[in-house]
């Protein structure tokens, strides 16, 4: 069966920082797969290499059977590839209803588009108590909560999510969690997912990728790393 | 008092019209379009010449205007603005593009137009009359096309799906790519755009104050002006700007006139004041 995703032998460079080194990876349809590591091991290197933000020097990147190492950000986008940015980045002065709109920028399909924004509503009440505000005003949880559900709006195939866990209190990363296990099991969404806790990372998905210093240290199910004493020990730290 | 404020609101429109095209430019690619007064120019002698040459009807003038400035910016955008921006690593090499463009346009237009100032004949005749207000025709028909011009621009800016497009990419340039937004097609049409905004003015004024080659330079320092007090980037910024100014230049008029011609010597002077205390004008956001 054909893979949703795959790296070969991926490199890529900012000028003369050797960010990864023939990272190879891949990814079935419908998983859940988690690519933790520490802060510059490259785990948001690859999602700027699938989206078109940032471009690979050699190897090649698969979706669908497709080649799209070379493809701008816009097709990348209408193949149903969806990111949701680290840091958040909501449109600050736009309303929440405007931002989630943008998120449906590459669809036409005028009565699709009103269904997937009930949809994404349904998902997250908060977003509907918010609707005419401007996003910069929002809490950080609530911000987070909009840029899921602005990727959502693009119907994606494939959702990556760059540490949407970070700054956010230990009860909203719970909440965000359940909402990403939720668009995967519900939405039958694919979800690639980048964390530095990578305890709820490996909680929430199937497998997952270890990146240390542009290379894959680790790979597994995720049950069976979140248990090794040695990934317990280099991951994780003594927060277990 | 009327009469100083109406005059007032009449230039302000003008001026947030001006102001508009400038600070869109400035929001979507980060340039200062010095060659904006050029743009105004060109489109005040191509009403001129559509209008008062060969006759046509004024708002077929003012469309002409419009298209060949849009036009006009759009091959900017793409042929120059575009290249430079790719490969120059220094901001500082788009201002200089700019005012190349500035310098270019100013002799394009002497060349084909000459240096005389020309009018147009008047639109409409007559001469509205109250206790408190004398106003010819024809500027409160060029002010309420003004007002109307800045109303449809809003409107399509916040309603429409390139307006959303656009605003996106001015407040997060890489979250508005994962959108799908093409950073390159979308700064084309938000400099045709601002550059056609900017020759509708000049068709408008054209009809009240006519046109000369030498203005360009002036009009894109006011624009700048207008920009500063409102602040750079900001919708509300650009239209409040054009607002105070043509009301502080109305007032100025009327009470500094005793003083002799000073209305700008002052404006300037409470600018620099004004930078010190708030360097990012009334609404402005640091840039950055």
């Amino acid at each position: 069966m054909d893979k949703l995703l795959t790296f070969s032998d991926v490199e890529l460079y900012y000028d003369n920082v050797h960010a990864l080194k023939g990272v190879s990876l891949d990814m079935d349809e419908g998983e859940t797969v988690a690519l933790i590591g520490a802060n510059g091991a490259g785990k948001s290197s690859v999602l700027r290499a699938i989206t078109g933000l940032k471009r690979i020097r050699s190897g090649e990147i698969v979706y669908q059977g497709e080649r799209i190492d070379a493809r701008e950000p816009d097709e990348i986008v209408r193949m149903g590839i969806a990111m949701v940015p680290e840091g958040r980045r909501v449109f600050p002065y736009m309303s929440v209803k405007d931002n989630l709109l943008m998120g449906a920028f590459t669809r036409i399909d005028r009565t699709g588009i009103t269904a997937t924004l009930d949809m994404v509503l349904d998902r997250f009440p908060r977003l509907k108590e918010r609707y005419s505000q401007a996003a910069g005003t929002m809490s950080g949880g609530e911000q987070q909560m909009l840029v899921i559900g602005r990727a959502l709006m693009a119907r994606p195939r494939l959702l990556l999510l760059d540490e949407p866990s970070l700054g956010l209190a230990p009860k909203l990363v719970q909440a965000i969690a359940r909402s990403i296990v939720a668009i995967n099991r519900d939405a039958k969404v694919s979800v690639l997912l980048v964390e530095q806790n990578s305890r709820m990372a490996l909680r929430i998905s199937q497998r997952a990728y270890a990146l240390s210093t542009g290379r894959i240290a680790l790979s597994g199910r995720s049950s069976e790393i979140l248990n090794d004493e040695r990934v317990r020990h280099l991951y994780l730290g003594g927060e277990l | 008092m009327a009469q100083v404020i109406a005059n007032g609101v009449y230039l302000g429109a003008q001026y947030a019209l001006i102001a508009l095209g400038l600070t869109l430019i400035f929001a979507l690619m980060n340039v200062l379009n010095f060659a904006h007064g050029q743009m105004y120019v060109l489109g005040g002698f191509i009403t001129y010449t559509a209008y008062g040459q060969l006759g046509l009807p004024f708002i077929v003038a003012l469309l002409a205007s419009g298209v060949t400035l849009g036009v006009i910016g759009a091959l900017i955008e793409k042929l120059l603005f575009r290249t430079v921006i790719r490969r120059s690593v220094r901001e500082e090499s788009t201002m200089l593009l700019a005012a190349a463009v500035a310098y270019f346009l100013d002799a394009v237009i002497l060349l084909l137009f000459g240096e005389k100032q020309r009018g147009v004949p008047k639109i409409v005749n007559g001469v509205f009359v109250s206790d408190a207000l004398i106003m010819p025709y024809d500027r409160l028909l060029i002010g309420a096309l003004a007002v109307l011009f800045i109303g449809a621009f809003m409107l399509f800016m916040q309603f429409s799906k390139p307006g959303r497009a656009m605003r996106a990419l001015a407040q997060d340039r890489v979250a508005a790519q994962l959108m799908g937004v093409r950073v390159d097609r979308y700064s084309m049409i938000g400099f045709a755009l601002g550059a056609m905004l900017a020759g509708v003015v000049g068709g408008l004024l054209v009809a009240i104050t006519g046109v000369n080659s030498g203005i360009g330079g002036p009009i894109s320092i006011k624009a700048f002006l207008m920009v500063m007090i409102g602040g750079a980037g900001v919708v509300g910024g650009a239209i409040a700007g054009g607002f105070i100014l043509g009301m502080i230049e109305s007032v100025g008029l009327s009470v500094l006139h005793a003083y002799g011609d000073i209305t700008y010597l002052v404006i300037f002077a409470a600018l620099m004041v004004f930078l010190s205390i708030r360097p990012n004008g009334l609404m402005g956001k640091p840039w950055g």
